[in-house]
């Protein structure tokens, strides 16, 4: 994707605009500065928070969460997923049922997993794995699917083993839309650990979030939420990287 | 090409024999018979074009020749011996178009049959850039599918096709998806390729005019279940001329094909 140099311009005015917008809001006084601290005291309280070490602690308990879940449904799902294509009964059968899973929201069984794992590690680890498996599963049935026959039938022609055929044709085929699904199932992965951290917990910034938002403390509760943005935004944009890097095998 | 003496001599590389071939498909709903009874030899070395109305089963008589598909019934050999299963070092293969790999550049996908083999890197470039010169495509290895048009894809497909020098080529409509002035040009680059390597073609084509054109021979056949109905000598001199197009021998050769398949129709 090919944005030229206008249009980059125009999104950074736009972010910028936006921050001024707020800065301004609270700096007038147009919303209460205690309900919406401004943007600048918002990013001073940031840097603040950033040094703290019991914040800086409350984000490795958060990263170590959202990586292990993630570790577990990514293999995992992409195994199913990878089962239910290649095998024409079993995707009969569990399709739909894994449509109708995915359409539940996920958060109703949030007490489930507390009366299950009690609060703790485990019970984000839990929950982030059981938001983020299904689209998983569901984006590597689709990867599989997106292998052309043509191509497989190209490997077989040439004498291709059953491992040359993985790795020089499944592989490349999927590469794309698994990509794609490796984003996308982080967003939930993430969304899943922190509401589990917001819901019940006792460490994590999802926990700091909800406790500030419940203290009132705005510039806290504002620096977060910049700060959460900020770090799945960057691994959002680091996948999309990648993406572009080999969009020419989408053709 | 080499002689294969020591499978045969009487049946030198690139001989195809089909004896009373039958395919049958097995659904969940009916048994379909795809082809029935079909027999046929092709010389080494002969240009054979297949026609038939849709579905009268040409791809599948190409697949069992490529050892990609086994008969229900009858034998198929090809340079003497059966085909259990492809052997890219007696069949190259040449699909309908998309049938590149888009994340491979054209040499690469060359040289994938190689790589399969696991052919040293310096031998597989070389053999690829052999391949590519052959069909005309020098210069332009470094090219991704993508970039490159209709008609170099197909030839591209072609040097994956003979990047291993075997003495058959199977060809399943290659030209179908191309505009008309790219497709006669391609069937002239066919017949050059052809006439330098000597290889054994089977072309499968729903056009009469490219099939007149290009073979020595043209094999009709009927409407499901595919059977052998007519099999025509075509013996226009080469190195066959777009004159040709509009001479008398070439249209009464079109019509009798024509008739056949209006009649199945
Ligand atoms: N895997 C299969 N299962 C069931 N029937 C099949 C299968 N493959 C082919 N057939 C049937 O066998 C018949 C012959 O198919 P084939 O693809 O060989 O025809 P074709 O002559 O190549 O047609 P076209 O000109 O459209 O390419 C068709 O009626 C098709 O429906
Ligand atoms: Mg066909």
């Amino acid at each position: 994707m090919q944005s030229g140099l206008g249009v980059k311009a125009a999104r950074v005015a736009i972010v910028v605009a936006l921050f001024a917008i707020w800065e301004i809001l609270s700096r007038t006084g147009i919303v209460n500065p205690r309900l919406l601290p401004s943007a600048s005291d918002t990013l001073v309280t940031l840097g603040d928070l950033l040094q703290r070490a019991s914040v800086r602690k409350d984000l490795v308990v958060t990263a170590s969460e959202v990586a292990t879940a993630f570790a577990l449904a990514v293999p995992v799902g992409a195994l199913i997923g990878f089962l239910i294509a290649e095998n024409r009964y079993f995707a009969e059968v569990a399709k739909p049922l894994l449509f109708f899973a995915f359409s539940i929201p996920k958060s109703i069984f949030l007490p489930m997993f507390i009366l299950v794992f009690g609060v703790g590690f485990s019970q984000k680890v839990g929950f982030g794995f059981f938001s983020t498996i299904f689209i998983v599963i569901m984006s590597t049935t689709t990867a599989v699917e997106s292998v052309k026959v043509e191509h497989l039938t190209v490997a077989r022609s040439y004498g291709a083993t059953p491992m040359q055929t993985a790795f020089r044709v499944y592989l490349p085929s999927m590469l794309p839309v698994l990509l794609e699904a490796l984003r996308i199932s982080m967003i939930f992965n993430l969304t899943g650990v922190i509401l589990a951290e917001m819901y019940a917990s006792r460490d994590g910034i999802g926990h700091q979030i909800a406790t500030w938002g419940e203290n009132f403390q705005m510039k806290q509760l504002l620096a977060g939420v910049v700060m959460i943005a900020v770090i799945a935004i960057a691994f959002n944009e680091l996948v999309r990287w990648v993406e572009t890097r080999c969009s020419h095998w989408r053709t | 090409m080499q002689p294969l003496a020591n499978i045969t001599p009487l049946k030198p590389a690139g001989a195809i024999e089909v004896r009373n071939v039958g395919q049958i498909f097995k659904t969940t709903t009916q048994d379909v018979v795809a082809l029935d009874n079909v027999s046929l030899d092709v010389k080494p070395g002969r240009f054979v074009v297949l026609v038939g109305p849709s579905g009268c089963g040409k791809s599948t008589l190409l697949m069992m020749m490529a050892g990609l598909r086994q008969q229900t019934s009858g034998t198929i050999t090809i340079s003497g011996a059966p085909i259990p299963e492809p052997d890219p070092n007696r069949v190259g293969v040449v699909f309908q178009e998309a049938s590149l790999f888009p994340w491979l550049t054209a040499e690469e996908n060359v040289e994938f049959p190689l790589a399969l083999r696991r052919v040293k890197k310096d031998e597989r470039r070389a053999k690829a850039q052999d391949a590519l010169k052959l069909v005309g495509l020098d210069g332009f290895g470094k090219r991704h599918p993508h970039e490159l048009s209709g008609g170099m894809k197909q030839r591209v497909s072609i040097a994956r096709g003979l990047v291993q020098d075997p003495p058959v080529l199977l060809m399943d409509e290659p030209f179908a998806a191309l505009d008309e002035q790219t497709r006669m040009t391609m069937g002239d680059e066919l017949l050059r390729i052809w006439a330098a390597t000597g290889k054994t073609v089977v072309f499968v084509t729903h056009s009469l005019t490219e099939a007149v054109y290009l073979a020595d021979e043209v094999i009709v056949m009927s409407p499901r279940p595919g059977r052998i109905v007519d099999h025509l000598q075509v013996s226009l001199p080469r190195p066959r001329t777009y004159e040709m197009l509009s001479g008398d021998a070439f249209g009464s050769l079109r019509d009798r094909i024509w008739r056949h398949i209006r009649k199945s129709a």
